[in-house]
C-alpha cells in the first residue's frame, strides 16, 4: 500500500508515541513497583501475595467466576448466535439490535436492577415461592451466584455479537451436509461448527474472560465483601491499606490471567481445527 | 506580527497579571468530597468575600489527601486540611502539621470539650462529630444491645460495617464491650462476627446503599453514623435509632494546619469562621455536619437527624484516634483473615 516503510512508520508513530507515553510507560512504572525493594529487584513479594491464605481464596474465586462465566456465555452465546444467523434478514438486524442494547445501558444502572430483581421479596423469589419451590425467601444477593448473574449479563452480548460475525462466514450448507453425511447434532457442532468459527469464539472468550476479572461495579455490589475478587481486593488494597506493592502485584496478575486465556482459548481452537 | 496584535497581546498581559494579583491571596484546603456544594454556599463563598481572598478546594478519600499531603511535604500546596482522629494523628507523627494556635480562634471557647483538642497534642481540633449506634426494625426485633446484632433470629437480617469503613472499628469495639471485652484488638469481635459471617446479609462499605437494603426488607437492621440516618426516616417503615446499654459509639473530623504553609493567619481565620456559631448553624440546618459548637442551636426536627447536644457529645464513647492508628493494619488483617473470605 505504501512506496516505502518510511512512510508507513511515520504515519503509525503519534499512534505509538501516544500510547507508549499514557499506556505502556505507565504501565511498566506501575508493575515494577511489585518487584522492587531497598536491596534491588525480587519476586518477594509476589511469594509474599501468594502466602496468604486470603489471597489465595480471592485469586481462586476470580478465576473460577471468569472460566464458569465464559463457559455460560459459551454455550449460551452459540445458541443464541446460531439462532440469530439462521433468521431472515429483517428480524436478525432487530435481533442484533436487542443484543446489543443491554450495552447501551450504565453497568451502574443495571447492576443496581439485579439488586431489586434477585432480592429477598425480588421477582425470582416471589417466582420461586409461588411455584412452592422454596418455602421462604433464598438468598441470592450478595453471593457468588449473584455476582455470576451479574457479569454473565454484562458480559454475554460481546460474546454472541463475537459469535455471529463468526457464524456468517460459516457456509450455507456446511449444516446440512453434515447432517446429511450422519452426523448428531453435537458431531456437527464439535467437528463442523466450532473449528469454522474458533476466531469468533477466541475473541468472545477473551473480551468475556478479561471483562470478568476485571468488572469492579459488578462484583463491589452484587457480591459486596463477602465475595471478595482480585479487582475489589485491588481497590482495598488502595484506597484502606495504601498498600500499592499488593496492587501492583494484583494488577500484573490479572495482566498474566487475560493473556493466559487468550493464548489457551488459541489453543484450543487451533487444535480443534488441525483434526 | 502587526502593531495592532502585539498591543492586544501586551494588554492581554497587563490585564491578567492585574487579575492574578488580585488574586494572590489564596487558601488552599484538603477536604472530603461530601457535600461540596453545600459547603460551597454556606463557607466558601461567603469566606471568600469576607478575606477578600480565593478558596481552592482539594477533594478526595482520606488515603488520597494524605498521600498528597506527605508528597508535598517539603513545599506545601495545603494550607489547612479536614479529616478524622486518626489520620490527624498519622500526619502528626509523620511531621505533616502544625500545632494549632488555639489563640488566634475566637470561636474555640465555644466548642464541646470532647472538640478542642480530640488527639491531646495540640494539633487539631474537632469541628464535627457523629454518633454511631444501630438503626433497626421495631416491628422485628428489639436491640437493647451491641450482643443483640448476632442473635441467631437477627443475624441473618442485618448488615455489618466492613473494617474499611469508619463505623467498622467503632461497631467492633463496642460489640467486643458487650461480650466482655474492652482490648483495643478487637479479636474477641472479629471472633464472634466471623461465626455469623455465613449469616450476616453484607459488611457494607457505602451506607448509601443501606436504605434501598432496608426498603427491599434485605435487611432489617445496621450499625450506622447518624449523618445516615435522615434517609432512613423517609422509608415508610417502622425503624428506630437504638440505645444499647453499652452506650453509642462515633467518631469526630477534625481541622490540621500543615506545616510549613505560607497562609498560616489565612487558615486560622477560616478556621474561626468555620466554627463560628452561624457557620455551624448553617451546616448543621443542612444537614451537612453535625455541630462542634456548642452556641449553636437548632429546631427539634434538625436536632432529629444529627447528632446534637451537649449530654450525647458527652455520652459518646469514642475510640481514641492513636488506638486506631496503632492498630488499624492488625485489624483489617485479622478481619480479611477471618470474615473476609
Amino acid at each position: 500500500m505504501f512506496q516505502n516503510r518510511t512512510e508507513a512508520l511515520a504515519l503509525a508513530l503519534p499512534a505509538a508515541v501516544f500510547a507508549a507515553v499514557v499506556f505502556l510507560v505507565p504501565v511498566a512504572l506501575l508493575l515494577s513497583e511489585g518487584f522492587k525493594t531497598a536491596d534491588g529487584w525480587t519476586i518477594q513479594a509476589y511469594i509474599d501475595f501468594f502466602s496468604m491464605p486470603l489471597n489465595q481464596a480471592v485469586f481462586l474465586r476470580t478465576l473460577k467466576l471468569g472460566l464458569t462465566v465464559t463457559l455460560a456465555a459459551a454455550v449460551i452465546g452459540y445458541a443464541a448466535a446460531y439462532a440469530i444467523v439462521t433468521l431472515p434478514a429483517s428480524s436478525k438486524g432487530k435481533m442484533i439490535g436487542l443484543v446489543v442494547l443491554p450495552l447501551m445501558i450504565s453497568p451502574v444502572a443495571r447492576t443496581y436492577a439485579w439488586i431489586v430483581i434477585l432480592g429477598r421479596t425480588g421477582i425470582i423469589n416471589q417466582a420461586l415461592s409461588a411455584v412452592g419451590l422454596t418455602d421462604g425467601p433464598v438468598r441470592i444477593l450478595f453471593t457468588e451466584t449473584a455476582v455470576f448473574i451479574g457479569l454473565l449479563q454484562l458480559f454475554l452480548p460481546l460474546m454472541i455479537i463475537s459469535l455471529i460475525s463468526a457464524l456468517e462466514n460459516l457456509p450455507r450448507d456446511a449444516v446440512p451436509a453434515a447432517r446429511v453425511l450422519g452426523a448428531n447434532w453435537f458431531q456437527v457442532f464439535w467437528k463442523v461448527i466450532l473449528p469454522l468459527s474458533r476466531e469468533g469464539l477466541i475473541v468472545g472468550g477473551t473480551l468475556v474472560f478479561t471483562g470478568s476479572l476485571t468488572a469492579y461495579i459488578t462484583p463491589a455490589i452484587l457480591g459486596g465483601s463477602k465475595v471478595l475478587m482480585l479487582e475489589t481486593l485491588l481497590y482495598q488494597q488502595v484506597t484502606v491499606a495504601n498498600n500499592f506493592v499488593s496492587a501492583s502485584i494484583i494488577a500484573l496478575i490479572l495482566i498474566a490471567m487475560s493473556f493466559a486465556a487468550n493464548i489457551l482459548l488459541r489453543r484450543i481452537a487451533s487444535a480443534r481445527s488441525a483434526k | 506580527m502587526t502593531l495592532k496584535t502585539l498591543l492586544c497581546a501586551a494588554t492581554a498581559l497587563t490585564l491578567s497579571a492585574g487579575f492574578a494579583q488580585a488574586q494572590d491571596k489564596t487558601l488552599t484546603i484538603s477536604a472530603y468530597a461530601f457535600a461540596q456544594d453545600e459547603f460551597s454556599e454556606i463557607l466558601y463563598k461567603p469566606f471568600e468575600e469576607k478575606c477578600g481572598c480565593k478558596v481552592v478546594v482539594e477533594t478526595g478519600n482520606s488515603v488520597e489527601r494524605l498521600a498528597k499531603l506527605e508528597a508535598n511535604k517539603d513545599n506545601p500546596v495545603i494550607d489547612m486540611a479536614v479529616m478524622s482522629t486518626a489520620d490527624a494523628m498519622a500526619a502528626s507523627r509523620n511531621g505533616l502539621i502544625d500545632t494549632v494556635d488555639t489563640s488566634k480562634l475566637t470561636n474555640f471557647d465555644k466548642l464541646y470539650d470532647v472538640a478542642k483538642d480530640p488527639n491531646g497534642d495540640g494539633m487539631s481540633v474537632g469541628y464535627t462529630f457523629y454518633a454511631t449506634s444501630i438503626v433497626y426494625r421495631t416491628d422485628k426485633m428489639k436491640i437493647d444491645s451491641w450482643a443483640d446484632l448476632l442473635k441467631d433470629d437477627i443475624a441473618p437480617h442485618i448488615a455489618f460495617p466492613n473494617i474499611t469503613t469508619n463505623q467498622g472499628a467503632p461497631a467492633l469495639y463496642m460489640l467486643g464491650k458487650a461480650l466482655g471485652s474492652d482490648n483495643p484488638d478487637l479479636q474477641v469481635p472479629i471472633d464472634a462476627v466471623s461465626k455469623k459471617a455465613g449469616d450476616i446479609v453484607t459488611f457494607y462499605v457505602k451506607s448509601s446503599q443501606l436504605v434501598q437494603l432496608m426498603q427491599q426488607e434485605e435487611i432489617w437492621a445496621a450499625p450506622i453514623g447518624r449523618f445516615s440516618w435522615a434517609p432512613f426516616t423517609k422509608l415508610d417503615l417502622p425503624l428506630a435509632w437504638a440505645t444499647p446499654k453499652e452506650g453509642q459509639t462515633g467518631g469526630m473530623n477534625v481541622m490540621v494546619v500543615t506545616k510549613g504553609s505560607k497562609n498560616r493567619d489565612l487558615a486560622l481565620e477560616f478556621m474561626d469562621y468555620w466554627l463560628s456559631t452561624e457557620v455551624q448553624t448553617k451546616l448543621a440546618t443542612a444537614l451537612v455536619d453535625s455541630p462542634a459548637n456548642s452556641e449553636v442551636k437548632v429546631s427539634d426536627e434538625v436536632a432529629n437527624n444529627i447528632t446534637y447536644g451537649a449530654e450525647t457529645a458527652k455520652s459518646l464513647t469514642l475510640l481514641p484516634a492513636s488506638v486506631s492508628l496503632d492498630n488499624r493494619d492488625a485489624w483489617l488483617a485479622e478481619w480479611n483473615a477471618k470474615v473476609g473470605q
